[in-house]
């Protein structure tokens, strides 16, 4: 991402920001944990001790009947909802007076028989001992029928419990700390370009223009500071300028046509053609205000807009789950993977009829109008009953995404025509990948805080906020619609793309898995599984962030890469094989969440690597098509395919799980994404015997 | 996983009772209290003091004329008369007997004998529909409602799963008792349902008299069918012989569950579970109210139990049998253990 010219203030003011957030912020919840630690110790002993007494009296009273310890019925059932509602107890047992464990629940009894047998059970009073065996904080009761003692009951404790709440509470400060912090840079990035750094470039290009004599344009007049003011006044003067240049030259005229001595009339004629040769005025009779669109500024609107998509990321197959219980003969798996499928549909399709639209209707009411869908979308899925209404809001939410992108995209193509188009793409990319960041972990705190469905709602409201930032500040700077762009064959012939075997071989072998690993592993897969381990969605949302950060780390590298080493087919190649065999790893490292955090690194690693090669790659091998059809209509195409790949990952993930269960459901997937990806390796190899061209430009 | 369930729906049973009272309007005071004429059979027990209990709690005035047979059924013609005479504005009928004799069958009462234009209500009648005291417990077509005092059969059956599974249930009972039929046609379909089969013998049958002596033959072919407990149905016959039937049980090392509370309490049978009385009497005072103050039709008024049931445990037979009930169970049931420990 660059920042260029502005960089040093913003590094700056960044720096501030880190230290105006994060101090208070710190100190704050270093003080609120420690609180929070010294209540909870007490507490934790209290309870243990509230549910040893009521177990040991409730023994008690049944060994007084007469029942003997060992011949005691139905203990797992008498124990098991006592584990369920107390996460915190990990065991409950029951042991004989020489301290041979009779019953347990929660761990094997091998781990606490050796300890109980070598303890002096005797000793046990009636108000119990507390003692640490390994992991565990084990309080003993005695059990008594009639005068005689006639075992212990034991309630184990996690000793780390208080460790693991507090580091949970801690992570969860942390994601809302570095959200804060994401967002509080999106917005200085904002504030600084469009009222600092914007209007000064503008004012040097002006003033670049008026040394070289053209003053056509005027400034339009900024906001009401001190960059403001310094635009009125040189709009002012150069409005002065343009003023005095024309009363000169109304007076030339007056000379020319009153004046008898031709010699004068001559004179003042050279003068005047003099003047307008070096010089460059508006020939419209006042100077025009200039007008400059900026990539940066929709960045904003476009962070918050991903934001609120994303803040649903890491629970949205869960919800869908929630739901289904209203689907009779629906796998439940499918049932879940639906919402997210017909999302990518519904972008797939919208997509390039939203960038036909924004040629048309410009940007600005584009992006508004994609609001519309979007706000309505994520409102009645914080509302949906069951699964074909949340079907139909998610693709209805999907139509207003892909409007609201393309809006973005088409804002910021147009605005860098001129200029540098990788750095517009640049914006672009980053904007979508810090709210990725951000939104995501922030969206899993505030779904465990406040629920699901209300989490839609904050969705909404983030739209909505977008699209007024838009409406207001898009205002002046929308491009005339209808801008005429000789329109480009259609799409009969970007079929014909399609014979293009390499950009075949591309798309469906490197392209489609990789955005079907994309979504059937990480947005649907991943969710569901770690949700069946019992883990929480702030915790789930932490581990899918891994993703785009492995990404945000990897790119440059990659690209640098690419650069140097012209490899770019080999590069994509590689990326798909290490993603492939990353969703491999559960099937290796058994399942649990150390061989999802592999796989989504590797998966991380595997799109940071393959990414831009594979953008860079397509003028490559399709640049007589790139020539006839336009850069833009054949990046739009690969993206219309590869979203195929977006659709199909969770539905094919959906159907593997009734077939292998969870685990072998993402092998399957990586199956199937490490043979494509072999493929491609293969015949990427053949790639070199073709015709070639230098990349002109950067997609965008 | 399923008897969890089916304990913490036992347990449901027993905490959640439905007490049906809360947000009924309360009757202005100072208004005349209602007048009802109560029919006892054994003297004052809980559930008369639970219907009384009711009317205080929920502040309704009533007035109550208390009549006690004292088991003497001799006396319930002049108690129908002296109602009448009386004009009171309901009657509360104590037990099968009172009920049959003051109410009259529900198909044809007759008005000279029985109580037929004051609305009355009914306790403690095991069998309202074997009695003929109704149709069906839907409603009672006539000026009459009540309440019985037994435990579903359902729940009966998932309680008796709840201290073992079982494939096999048997039972002992009298032929000629019409409502053991009833009983064994209603077991057999929820055998169907609940997956159990029901192995029910007949004693015998000599000049026209059920023989207490074949019972123990009869409970040990039970035995033989299979069967890992005995269900012992309200039965008068039954009753009479439970310590025959019971003991019978223990000797055959069958355990055995009562429908009713003499054979758990007074005799040998190993557990059961019944109604009690206190809340039957508030539960029938309930229905009297919706008769009295909001002037609901009687008939409209289905008739049934209290939710809350009480579970009981024949501990000296359990330890004989070494059969010890879960500890679920046993924390929601009432312990019978004249040598009680704890």
């Amino acid at each position: 991402m660059k920042l260029d010219s502005s960089r040093s203030l913003l590094i700056r003011l960044f720096a501030l920001a880190v230290l105006v957030l994060v101090t208070p912020l710190s100190i704050l919840s270093l003080r609120a944990l420690g609180e929070f630690e010294q209540g909870m110790v007490p507490e934790l002993d209290k309870k243990a001790a509230a549910i040893g007494r009521d177990v040991a009296g409730q023994v008690s009273r049944a060994l007084g009947y007469g029942i003997p310890v060992d011949r005691l019925v139905g203990v797992d059932e008498f124990f098991s909802p006592m584990l369920e509602a107390n996460p915190e107890i990990r065991y409950l047992a029951i042991t004989d007076p020489v301290g041979r464990v009779k019953f347990i629940n929660g761990v094997d009894r091998d781990e606490l028989e050796p300890h109980y047998r070598s303890a002096d059970m005797n000793a046990v009073g009636a108000d119990g001992v507390k003692s640490s065996i390994g992991a565990y904080m084990d309080l003993a009761l005695p059990l008594t029928a009639g005068q005689t003692v006639a075992g212990h009951v034991h309630v184990g404790f996690d000793q780390n419990h208080i460790a693991t709440r507090l580091s949970d509470i801690l992570a969860d400060v942390a994601v809302v700390i570095v959200s804060s912090l994401i967002i509080a840079f999106e917005i200085l990035l904002f504030v600084v370009f469009v009222n600092v750094t914007g209007p000064l470039k503008l004012l040097r290009d002006l003033v670049n223009r008026a040394g070289h004599g053209d003053f056509t344009h005027v400034p339009t007049s900024g906001s009401d500071d001190e960059v403001g003011r310094f635009l009125r006044a040189v709009q002012g003067t150069l409005r002065q300028l343009d003023g005095r240049y024309r009363q000169l030259m109304a007076y030339v005229d007056e000379v020319r046509s009153g004046h008898f001595d031709k010699g004068v009339v001559a004179k003042v004629g050279d003068v005047a053609d003099r003047i307008n040769f070096l010089y460059r005025f508006s020939p419209s009779g006042k100077p025009e205000p200039m007008v400059e669109r900026r990539a940066t500024d929709i960045r904003l609107a476009l962070f918050l807009f991903v934001f609120a998509e994303e803040l649903s990321r890491s629970f949205m197959p869960l919800f869908a789950g929630r739901l289904a219980s209203s689907v009779p003969n629906v796998p439940i798996d499918l049932v879940m993977a639906l919402p997210i499928a017909l999302f990518m549909a519904a972008i797939a399709i919208a997509s390039p009829l939203a960038g036909q639209l924004a040629e048309r209707v410009g940007p600005r009411r584009l992006f508004l109008i994609g609001a519309v869908p979007a706000t309505i979308g994520s409102l009645m899925t914080a509302a949906s009953f069951g699964m074909f209404d949340l079907i139909l809001w998610r693709t209805l939410t999907g139509f207003g995404y892909a409007m609201a992108t393309m809006a973005c995209q088409s804002y910021i193509s147009h605005a860098v025509k001129s200029d540098r188009r990788a750095q517009g793409l640049g914006v672009y990319v980053a904007a979508v990948l810090t709210a990725g960041i951000g939104g995501n972990a922030l969206g899993g705190v505030i779904a465990d805080r406040i629920g699901l469905r209300p989490t839609f709602v904050v969705s909404a409201i983030l739209v909505v906020l977008a699209a007024m930032l838009v409406s207001r500040l898009l205002s002046s700077a929308d491009p005339a619609p209808g801008e005429d762009q000789p329109r480009p064959p259609g799409g009969r012939h970007l079929l014909r793309l399609l014979r293009n075997w390499r950009f075949t071989v591309l798309m469906v072998f490197a392209a489609v898995p990789a955005k079907m690993a994309l979504t059937g592993y990480l947005f649907f897969l991943v969710p569901v599984t770690l949700s069946q381990q019992g883990w929480e969605v702030a915790e789930i949302a932490r581990i899918m962030v891994l993703y785009p950060l492995v990404m945000v780390a990897v790119s440059p590298l990659a690209a640098r890469l690419a650069d140097g080493l012209g490899w770019r087919a080999g590069q994509v190649a590689v990326g798909g094989l290490i993603g492939g065999v990353g969703l491999l790893a559960p099937l290796l490292l058994g399942g649990g969440p150390l061989s999802i955090v592999v796989s989504i690194t590797a998966l991380g690693v595997s799109h940071g690597m393959s990414a831009s090669p594979q953008l860079a790659l397509l003028p490559d091998l399709c640049w007589t098509e790139c020539r006839r059809l336009g850069n833009t209509r054949v990046l739009g195409f690969s993206r219309f395919v590869e979203r195929l790949g977006s659709v199909a990952g969770p539905i094919l993930a959906a159907l593997f799980i009734p077939l292998w269960g969870m685990s072998g459901a993402v092998a399957g997937l990586g199956v199937v994404v490490l043979s494509m990806a072999v493929v491609f390796a293969i015949a990427s190899a053949a790639y070199g015997s073709g015709p070639h061209i230098e990349t002109e430009e950067d997609p965008a | 996983m399923k008897r969890r369930h089916l304990i913490a729906g036992l347990a449901g049973l027993g905490i959640g009772a439905a007490n049906p009272v809360l947000a009924q309007p309360r009757p202005r005071s100072g208004e005349k209290p209602f007048r009802i004429y109560m029919a006892l059979f054994r003297g004052w027990e809980d559930c008369a003091q639970g219907f009384k209990d009711y009317f205080v709690n929920q502040g309704i005035p009533v007035e109550l004329i208390v009549r006690d047979a004292g088991q003497d059924k001799s006396k319930l013609a002049g108690f129908v008369a002296e109602a009448k005479e009386m004009k009171v504005d309901l009657v509360f009928t104590w037990g099968t007997t009172v009920t049959q004799e003051m109410l009259g069958p529900w198909d044809k009462p007759d008005p000279a004998r029985h109580i037929t234009d004051i609305p009355a209500v009914f306790a403690i009648v095991s069998q309202p529909v074997g009695a003929k005291v109704v149709p069906d417990l839907v409603s009672s077509r006539r000026n009459v409602t009540g309440t019985t005092y037994l435990v579903p059969l359902e729940t009966q059956m998932a309680l008796i799963q709840s201290y073992r599974p079982f494939s096999v249930l048997g039972m002992v009972y009298n032929p000629l008792e019409p409502a053991s039929r009833i009983t064994i046609d209603e077991l057999t379909a929820l055998g169907r349902q609940l997956d159990f089969r029901l192995e029910a013998v007949p004693v015998d049958v000599a000049d026209g008299k059920p023989q207490p002596t074949s019972i123990p033959a009869k409970v040990a072919e039970v035995k033989a069918a299979g069967a890992l407990f005995l269900y012992i149905p309200p039965d008068t016959f039954i009753n009479v012989n439970r310590d025959v039937l019971t003991g019978a049980a223990l000797e055959a090392g069958l355990p055995s569950f009562a429908a009713a509370e003499n054979p758990v309490v007074n005799s040998k049978a190993m557990f059961g579970a019944v109604c009690r009385y206190y809340p039957v009497g508030q539960l029938t005072a309930y229905k009297a109210e919706q008769i009295l103050v909001q002037k609901r039709a009687p008939a409209d008024i289905p008739i049934d139990a209290p939710k809350r049931m009480a579970i009981m445990i024949n501990m000296p037979v359990v330890r004989a049998l070494g059969f010890y009930p879960p500890m679920n169970l046993l924390g929601l049931s009432e312990v019978i253990d004249p040598e009680s420990r704890p």
